[in-house]
């Protein structure tokens, strides 16, 4: 593996007494594909919130691109999330009233991109991810395929150090997830992204360079 | 049905606390429509209690065989009117005038607790010198309102003031008769009826938005449950089931708010009596609508609301799997606007004439007024959406670009914010530059009597010998008057107007006014100021009725806002966890909330308000600004009212973002 872009070391997170995390380290090279499994209540998604900024690890440190960001402040650590990061999540994330490209373009204009030049970056992601044609219909609109693949323009578009995938072909069937993973994977690296997938099905991990397997909050083994 | 009932309490009590939000926002917006119609239906009564207590006053026409005589005149102390019945019995059958044990004996007066209570704090002989020792006091049957001035006088049948005919200035409703009548009159008086014609205009004002803001606040209910409700559709409910259960769920919702509607009206009556019109407050009992109506409006209230959740229904009925998909709404139909302007086309060709027309043009007007309404109420979400076209379409921020588009996406809900305001900014900004002219009528310590030129000399002599001890002048003026002004030929009436200056402030014209009394039977000397104090006070009350019906407007918009906030940040609340996780600073989001509601707010409400004041602009006379300022006041109370009630779902939006794993429901 080359530098780490994404480095989690020895997190701990608790909630009350249950311990969700128990010392777990992560790291994800530069357009390198990680999968974080494991069955409901493993602790998987509470490493991808820590690993992303969202939450605080009680112990333990996440450097990006060398530089530590657990301990910087929330405003920060949003800042980070809108213009480093890109999410990718099972449904929900596109906002109605919005037609399609004006979604993808959001993250651009939130981070001060002017509307023109967020809208034409945008629409240039139509084209790779086989959504010619849907710029401006609404997600209300869009099959599930294709509103992920939408969520995928989006979580890529800022051209993210890192992106997160929180069970992304969850609401889909087989062939669409099929689809929808290789897109996901090829679209990231092709961006000289990483890609953390955090996902209980062993055939999207599949799609993945390495697994990291949790279990009650630790990391069990490590597959190539 | 029962088990609809039933399933539906499951549903209410089980359905966690987010739906239990849900269905308070409901209660809520129940309630307040609730206390805002009663508010609306309360204001209707109580003027109508007003005619009826104003009525007995003005005297009708003579019968073939009276029973009493009976005149109206109005005094003036302090500026202020005090009606004058004069009444003399002609034999025992004389009827016993409203808010009186008995009729009159003759040298009695009986007054109104305000007046006698004005008789005491003033010097005798600036009030109370007028009349002979109060020998009772008036009821509120005689009284139009608690600080009314009021003095019933019993004469005799041949005393001069009670056959001495009044001036005839009927259509003030300050004086008549005398007439020779048998029983008191019930209808309406002239003044009476025009302000229960506007009385019944502002509760169209108020009473549509209101209904319509019910129905929204019905969907509301529907909205939280569509999707649970498409799954019984799916799972094999029939449409009839899913009607009744959602019904039943909405009707209970909103017979608890509607319950709640009449604690907040009961709460409020005591602020509301406080309201002047026609020169007072009002009486607590006569906001109450009777029994019969009370009921009405509480029972219909559900009825309406349950209506409105079955229309709102009819999307999950017809198209289980139509709900769960979030599609482009249908654009607007220009239609809506066609239909304003072939109203106001309508309006144009033949309102000219309704003028000429009387009472029933009268009822045309209100006509076209109430189909405006609709037409404008119909055209308001085509403009919002072309607002948000148009906010959509020239955005270059975030914040601005999802406020447009959602404007687009449901323009009907950004209207039911605004309408209320919209509707009543116009009337409201064109009453508020309206101002009282300098009075036309002279200096105001001049008092006047106008009697037969050939008796003039005699009433000054009398005048005169009337104000020894007062520094008062008194000089006579001639004056002639055509009897039909139209006609240049006819025969002309020569009038001596007895003047009299009392320098020295109100307290010396009332001094004056005292011993002048029953200088010429039947006639009071007046100022130029009191002949205009009826037509002042019916600005005054245009525009305090005007404002109030803009409070009420805003009132509605205020919790619009609130409820459309609250429910929009609980139907997104998927997307806007989403939007935070992904770093969207929440104050973005707040924005894009807040613009929703201002930019139409603004666009509309204000853009009607000063189209208002815009044709007000002429009619101002002296610029004298008070109105403004108070219109200004309650404006920026509303806008300010407005975006709090939006800024209180704000903790929603936090707590609904707050948690990092979003999950459907």
């Amino acid at each position: 593996m080359t530098e780490p872009v994404l480095l989690g070391r020895g997190l701990v997170k608790r909630f009350g007494t249950a311990v969700a995390l128990d010392g777990v380290d992560l790291a994800a090279g530069r357009a390198e594909a990680v999968a974080i499994m494991g069955p409901s209540g493993s602790g998987k998604s509470t490493l991808l919130h820590c690993l992303a900024g969202i939450m605080k690890p009680d112990a333990g440190e996440v450097h990006l691109l060398g530089q530590r960001i657990d301990t910087l402040g929330e405003r920060r650590r949003s800042a980070l999330r809108r213009g480093r990061f890109g999410f990718v999540f099972q449904f929900g994330q596109l906002l109605p009233e919005l037609p399609a490209v004006e979604n993808v373009a959001l993250p651009l204009m939130l981070s001060g991109t002017s509307r023109r030049e967020a809208v034409q970056a945008a629409g240039s992601w139509f084209g790779p991810l086989g959504l010619d044609g849907l710029e401006h219909r609404r997600p209300g609109e869009l099959s599930g395929g294709q509103a992920q693949r939408v969520a995928i323009a989006r979580a890529l578009v800022p051209r993210p150090a890192v992106v997160f995938a929180d069970e992304p072909t969850g609401a889909l069937d087989q062939s669409t997830g099929h689809d929808t993973m290789r897109l996901l994977v090829e679209a990231t690296k092709h961006n000289g992204a990483s890609l953390v997938v955090v996902t209980h099905d062993p055939s999207v991990a599949a799609w993945c360079d390495r697994v990291t397997e949790v279990r009650d909050g630790r990391v069990l083994q490590r597959a190539a | 049905m029962r088990t609809a009932v039933e399933l539906s309490w499951r549903l209410l009590r089980g359905g966690g606390r987010r739906s239990m939000v849900g269905s308070l926002l409901t209660l809520a917006a129940v309630a307040v429509s609730t206390g805002l119609l009663l508010f609306a239906v309360g204001a209707n009564h109580a003027f109508l209690q007003r005619a009826h207590a104003d009525a007995w006053r003005h005297p009708g026409d003579s019968v073939a065989n009276p029973t009493a005589i009976e005149a109206l005149s109005t005094d003036y102390v302090q500026g202020e009117p005090v009606t004058i019945i004069d009444l003399a019995a002609l034999n025992g059958d004389a009827p016993v005038p409203p808010g009186m044990s008995r009729f009159p004996e003759p040298g009695e007066v009986w007054t109104s607790p305000a007046l006698a209570h004005l008789m005491k704090d003033l010097p005798a002989d600036q009030l109370a010198k007028r009349f002979p020792s109060p020998s009772g006091t008036l009821g509120r049957d005689a009284l139009v309102h608690p600080g009314e001035l009021v003095a019933v006088i019993g004469r005799t049948a041949g005393d001069p003031a009670t056959t001495a005919r009044r001036d005839v200035v009927e259509h003030l409703g300050a004086t008549g008769g005398p007439s020779r009548i048998d029983r008191f009159e019930t209808d309406a008086s002239w003044s009476a009826d025009v302000y229960l014609l506007l009385a019944g205009l502002a509760s169209v004002l108020m009473v549509v938005p209101l209904l319509v803001f019910g129905g929204a606040a019905a969907r509301l209910t529907v909205a939280r449950r569509d999707s649970r409700l498409a799954a019984l559709r799916l799972v094999g409910a029939t449409p009839g089931q899913v009607v009744a259960i959602t019904t039943a769920e909405a009707v209970l919702t909103a017979a608890a708010g509607a319950l709640a509607g009449l604690v907040l009206y009961a709460a409020s009556v005591p602020l509301l009596t406080h309201i002047t019109i026609a020169g007072g407050g009002w009486f607590a009992g006569d906001l109450w609508p009777g029994p019969p109506l009370l009921a009405g409006v509480l029972a219909a209230v559900p009825l309406l609301v349950g209506a409105s959740a079955v229309i709102g229904l009819r999307r999950v009925v017809v198209s289980p799997l139509g709900v769960a998909r979030r599609e482009t709404p249908p654009g607007m139909r220009a239609v809506r606007i066609l239909a304003l302007a072939a109203v106001v086309i309508a309006f144009g060709v033949a309102g000219g004439g309704l003028i000429d027309m009387g009472r029933a043009g009268m009822i045309v007007l209100m006509v076209f007024l109430v189909l405006a309404f609709l037409a404008i109420n119909f055209a308001g979400p085509w403009v919002v959406a072309l607002i948000g076209r148009l906010t959509a379409a020239t955005a270059r921020r975030p914040a601005r670009l999802l406020a447009g588009r959602r404007l687009v996406d449901d323009p009907r809900s950004a209207w039911r914010t605004v309408a209320g305001v919209a509707l009543t900014g116009f009337v409201a900004g064109f009453l508020a530059l309206l101002n009282a002219g300098p009075s036309s009528g002279g200096p105001p310590d001049e008092l006047r009597v106008a009697v037969p030129y050939e008796r003039s000399a005699a009433v000054a002599g009398q005048a005169e010998k009337r104000l020894a001890g007062i520094d008062a002048n008194v000089s006579v003026k001639r004056t002639e008057t055509r009897d039909d002004p139209l006609d240049a030929d006819g025969p002309v009436t020569t009038t001596g107007v007895v003047t009299v200056t009392a320098p020295g402030g109100t307290a010396a014209v009332d001094r004056a006014r005292t011993a002048l009394t029953g200088l010429v039977p039947g006639k009071v000397v007046t100022t130029g100021a009191d002949e205009d104090v009826t037509g002042d006070r019916l600005l005054a009350d245009l525009r305090t009725g005007a404002l109030t019906v803009l409070v009420v407007s805003f009132l509605i918009a205020i919790t619009s806002a609130g409820i459309t906030s609250a429910s929009a940040v609980l139907d997104r609340r998927q997307a806007y966890a989403m939007l935070r996780l992904a770093g969207t600073p929440l104050s973005v989001l707040d924005r894009a909330r807040r613009q929703e509601t201002l930019i139409p707010l603004v666009v509309m409400g204000g853009g009607s308000l000063l189209t208002g004041l815009f044709f007000g602009l002429p009619f101002a006379q002296g610029f004298g600004f008070s109105g403004l300022i108070g219109l200004a006041a309650f404006v920026v109370l509303g806008f300010g009212g407005i975006l709090g009630a939006g800024a209180l779902s704000r903790p929603l939006l936090r707590s609904v973002t707050a948690d990092p794993a979003p999950r459907p429901d």
